[in-house]
């Protein structure tokens, strides 16, 4: 029983490092969430095994990771001159645009 | 005599309301989020401008409607949209419409010109497609999307009394949609930079498989003459959403 739930632990885990890797937010604490649940589940189970307490931690640290991103990274936008560019001669278009449609 | 005096005097008050609500130079910047697994994950900046385009015998209110991804989504899904109205400044009467997109490597470019007779001529180009020109008749009072926004801050809503709605016809894809917003009553949200705000909250409803849910559609527009969108709930058929007023300038 303990393993199962070091095995859900586990894929829980990988599940909270995928989302902490993609742009999901706070998405990732729902599987970290229940990695925690799962690995502390195994941890008073097998108190005296040492590998569900190194999990707790991995995920202990990925949790850290995730608010980290929340409270110290800003959502922008990047400056994109592309786009910018983009911007520009559609408008340029729409002066000559509209001064044709003025002249029909 | 005083029938004529009291449309000419209507009719400056309503000129003179829409051009003191929708000023040249506004600057709107909203965060757009969308609902994953419960919970609201930001996703793209969304910025409505206003400014003046000056031809050489017109002045135009140039409206756009910019979408780019947030920095952190642009691997692995950029989106890069513009959607642009040029209008007549005080009548909001859409003389041309120009939509472009890129979204995730998709491309498409759309551009409506406005004719006298309600003629619209359409020219639009989809990435790796040849360029289609087409010509369609709309309705005097049909506009584009972005106009409809500012259309829609253009009413007056301290007249109407909660359930009573507004009609108002868009055309978009070359195809004209009837949608209506039905004002619900007032209620106070955040507004960026503006703080809490009173507001009037409004239900959007059209004949389209694209919105779902009732009263599940909403805009929440600042309750004083200003009319600043401060909340924009969405529910389409992949999910939900929102867009949240982060900040306001030039208003």
């Amino acid at each position: 029983m303990t393993r199962l739930f070091i095995i859900l632990s586990i894929v829980f885990a990988v599940f909270g490092l995928v989302f902490t890797i993609l742009p999901m937010g706070t998405i990732a604490l729902v599987p970290i969430a229940l990695a925690l649940t799962f690995a502390f589940i195994a941890i008073l189970r097998q108190r005296e095994k040492l590998f569900p307490k190194i999990l707790l931690l991995i995920i202990f640290l990925n949790l850290l990771t995730v608010i980290g991103k929340e409270v110290f990274v800003k959502d922008v936008v990047e400056d994109d001159k592309q786009f910018e560019s983009v911007k520009d001669q559609s408008e340029q278009e729409a002066q000559k645009e509209l001064e044709e449609l003025e002249n029909l | 005599m005083l029938k004529k005096k009291f449309f000419t005097l209507l009719f400056l008050v309503v000129i003179f309301t829409l051009q003191a609500q929708i000023k040249s130079g506004e600057s709107l910047v909203f965060a757009g989020s969308y609902e994953m697994r419960g919970l609201m994950t930001n996703i793209a900046q969304v910025t409505m401008k206003t400014a003046t385009m000056q031809t050489s015998k017109s002045s135009y209110l140039h409206l756009s409607l910019e979408m780019a991804t947030f920095s952190k989504w642009d691997n692995y899904f950029k989106i890069r949209d513009i959607y642009e109205s040029f209008v007549n400044p005080a009548t909001l009467k859409p003389a041309l419409y120009k939509r472009n997109i890129f979204e995730g490597g998709y491309t498409k470019s759309e551009k409506y010109t406005f004719g006298a007779n309600g003629t619209v001529k359409s020219v639009s180009k989809r990435k790796n497609r040849a360029e289609v020109q087409n010509s369609f008749k709309i309705g005097p009072s049909t506009i584009d999307v972005v106009t409809l926004i500012y259309k829609l801050r253009a009413t007056n809503f301290a007249a109407m009394k909660p359930g009573q709605t507004v009609a108002l016809t868009l055309v978009f894809d070359e195809k004209q949609l009837p949608v209506s917003f039905k004002y619900i009553g007032k209620e106070t949200v955040a507004a960026g930079n503006l703080g809490k705000k009173e507001c009037y909250k409004l239900s959007v409803t059209a004949n389209t498989n694209k919105l779902k849910g009732k009263d599940k559609n909403l805009i929440y527009l600042t309750a004083d003459a200003k009319k600043i969108p401060t909340l924009i709930k969405f529910s389409i058929p992949v999910g939900v959403g929102q867009l949240t007023l982060t900040s306001a300038t030039g208003i």
